[in-house]
């Protein structure tokens, strides 16, 4: 039996291991030609740097001086800031609501926010931009609300599947202890929901970090954010590209949110099975 | 301080569900009552109603001289001790029980002295900044006391407090919330599936089956003056003997009859007797008022019951024996001191001042 489940464990990490390697390999060739003067990329990608192809940190500086990086970075900042936080705050009220008042509306809503996670971004994405234009939504904090939409399908999902788990006594003891609905949530239930929240957080901020066909649609190339900025800085002539401060931008690009990832990802887990298996 | 009365309260839910159909209840100021039934019978409803965390279809709740049926359950001056505890889990022992007072604008210092008071009382001190997940029951149980308690509310209520704690804690804490109720001298209402919670700690009792007030009255007379069956079986354990027997007059007296036993009536049942000659009735005796009978007879119980013990139970002091009189089954509960085996054939005496008998249709006490 014990030497089935070693087998087991070895088949499971021979192929976790596969699996690893084939994901951050292209991450890999990233950092490594960041490195690289742009001749030796295009000719020898896989190479690691020597004495002659290295050149240290100067592909860095060349990206950042062609893409206007730094105010890309800061409008990128506030939308993923604003919109997770917006997408935390409104997405975990709603759930808290359907949860806790159950009749048909509530019910239809819940309903909504679920099929709105099966509708394509591309199919509506059209007459969308149209709208938020109209609306005067094609700004910096304008995008917030948009993105807040797309997030909260599946942010009210796990967060109604964590929040039914909840015993409701606690709730009703904050009522008896002489808070609203209001101050229930914000000091109870709130507090309650930080595993999933951060889960929330997480996986929107890594979705809206990283989005291009969005803001390029709406904010388009005045209000630029890294990911239009980059592809941006790309397009030229045929062999008019800087690789080499491209692949230094994309490594910057990726940075924050991998710390971000790296130093809340103990929870995704938790809030993921939480919001399964509870709900 | 105060009075708690329910006027013809009924309960009906969304999908037509009746729990509660005309609930009458007059609770004292200071009185301890406990509310007790088998699953189901509408006494957490009941507490939930006073709470006002479940609406009240209809009927009036004064709390006080107030109506209190559309107050908040926040400006009822009520606190509540719920089963699962409710404890705030982000919070340290200390906030929680702060938590209340703190929403009512009580300035830090007076805060911090109650609490710290009532931690005092409850053997709480040294786990004030510790977390409810770093509680055993009993400790998250004296939290959530404690949260109550530092409010002063007029009026304590508490939903089957001890049913998650094991039986050697249950035991401790219902001394202390008797202490409690004693010291804090409040209107307690307490709710309960145990009959020996309630029998042990209340003033009064309520006795509730399917939303209808039983029996309202103190646990001696509970226990001695059962009004129907439903409350003679509830309360006490091992519960009443309820045999079917058939009332028969020879030469004046009065006789239970069955075909294993004919027993003598006191005679102060006879009247009320008078219209139940030849007819059938349920006698109800407690396991504690059959003895056993060595063979020799005994003076002051001469009425006798043959009874086939099946099973004998050791509880310590005492012996259960379960065994069948005719084909109906008997128990009785026996001083340890008589060494007692199972299968055995036996003759219980019946102590007759302490018979019930009760209406075999609609099950009321006709005398005891």
């Amino acid at each position: 039996m014990n030497s089935r489940k070693r087998l087991n464990h070895s088949i499971s990490f021979t192929f976790l291991l596969f699996l690893s390697v084939i994901f951050l390999f292209p991450i890999y060739l990233v950092v490594l030609n960041s490195f690289k003067s742009k001749f030796n990329i295009v000719g020898s990608p896989f190479k690691f740097p020597n004495e002659d192809t290295f050149v240290g940190l100067e592909n860095y500086a060349n990206g950042i001086r062609m893409s206007d990086l730094m105010p890309s970075f800061l409008r990128t900042l506030i939308i993923t800031v604003g919109s997770v936080l917006a997408i935390v705050i409104f997405t975990s009220m709603a759930a808290w609501f359907i949860v806790r008042v159950k009749n048909r509306a509530t019910k239809t809503i819940y309903y909504l926010f679920l099929f709105s996670m099966i509708v394509p971004f591309q199919m509506i994405m059209f007459a969308m931009v149209s709208v938020c234009s109209k609306l005067g939504l094609n700004s910096v904090l304008g995008i917030i609300p948009v993105y807040l939409g797309f997030g909260s399908g599946m942010s009210v999902f796990l967060f109604s599947g964590f929040i039914r788990g909840l015993p409701h006594e606690i709730e009703e003891a904050a009522m008896i202890d002489g808070c609203g609905p209001l101050r229930t949530f914000f000091t109870v239930v709130f507090p309650m929901l930080k595993p999933t929240s951060i889960t929330v957080a997480i996986l929107n901020a890594m979705w809206i970090w990283n989005d291009f066909l969005l803001p390029y649609l709406l904010l388009g190339t005045q209000n630029k954010t890294l990911s239009v900025a980059i592809q941006i800085a790309t397009q030229g002539a045929y062999g008019a590209i800087d690789w080499g401060g491209f692949m230094a931008m994309l490594v910057l690009a990726i940075i924050p949110i991998v710390i971000f990832y790296l130093f809340c990802q103990k929870y995704i887990i938790k809030g993921v099975i939480d919001g399964a298996v509870k709900g | 301080m105060a009075t708690i009365r329910l006027e013809n309260i009924k309960k009906t839910y969304e999908d037509g569900t009746t729990v509660i159909e005309n609930l009458n209840l007059d609770i004292k100021d200071k009185e301890f009552i406990i509310l007790v039934g088998p699953s189901g019978c509408g006494k957490s409803t009941t507490l939930r109603m006073i709470a006002g965390l479940e609406e009240i279809s209809d009927g009036n709740l004064y709390i006080g001289d107030k109506r209190v049926n559309d107050v908040s359950p926040k400006d009822r001056d009520i606190a509540m001790v719920f089963q699962s505890y409710a404890l705030y889990p982000h919070m340290s022992v200390y906030k929680n029980m702060a938590f209340g007072l703190k929403n009512r604008k009580v300035p830090k210092d007076e805060i911090d002295r109650k609490v710290k008071e009532a931690a005092k009382m409850l053997d709480i001190e040294e786990y004030l900044h510790r977390k409810p997940r770093a509680l055993s029951g009993g400790q998250r149980q004296r939290v959530a006391l404690g949260r109550a308690m530092v409010r002063e509310p007029s009026v304590f209520l508490l939903d089957e407090p001890l049913s998650n704690l094991d039986a050697k804690l249950r035991t401790e804490m219902r001394n202390r919330i008797s202490i409690l109720h004693r010291k804090l001298q409040t209107t307690f209402v307490y709710v309960t599936h145990d009959q020996t919670e309630a029998m042990t700690m209340a003033d009064r009792i309520v006795v509730l089956k399917k939303g209808e007030v039983m029996q309202f009255d103190t646990p001696s007379v509970l226990y001695n003056h059962p009004k129907n069956m439903f409350v003679a079986g509830f309360i006490g354990s091992p519960q009443m003997n309820f045999l079917d027997t058939r009332i028969e007059v020879i030469k004046n007296s009065y006789f239970a009859v069955s075909e294993s036993f004919k027993i003598r009536l006191s005679e102060r049942m006879y009247d009320a007797l008078s219209l139940y000659r030849n007819k059938d009735v349920i006698l109800g005796i407690r396991p504690d008022d059959l003895h056993i009978n060595n063979g020799a007879s005994n003076e002051n119980n001469p009425e006798k019951i043959s009874a086939h013990i099946d099973i004998v139970e050791m509880t310590g002091s005492d012996y259960f024996l379960y065994g069948n009189t005719g084909n109906q089954k008997i128990t009785a509960k026996v001083t340890a001191a008589v060494r007692f085996n199972d299968d055995t054939d036996c003759e219980l005496s019946v102590d007759t001042d302490k018979i019930h008998i009760f209406d075999k249709v609609s099950e009321i006490l006709i005398c005891d």
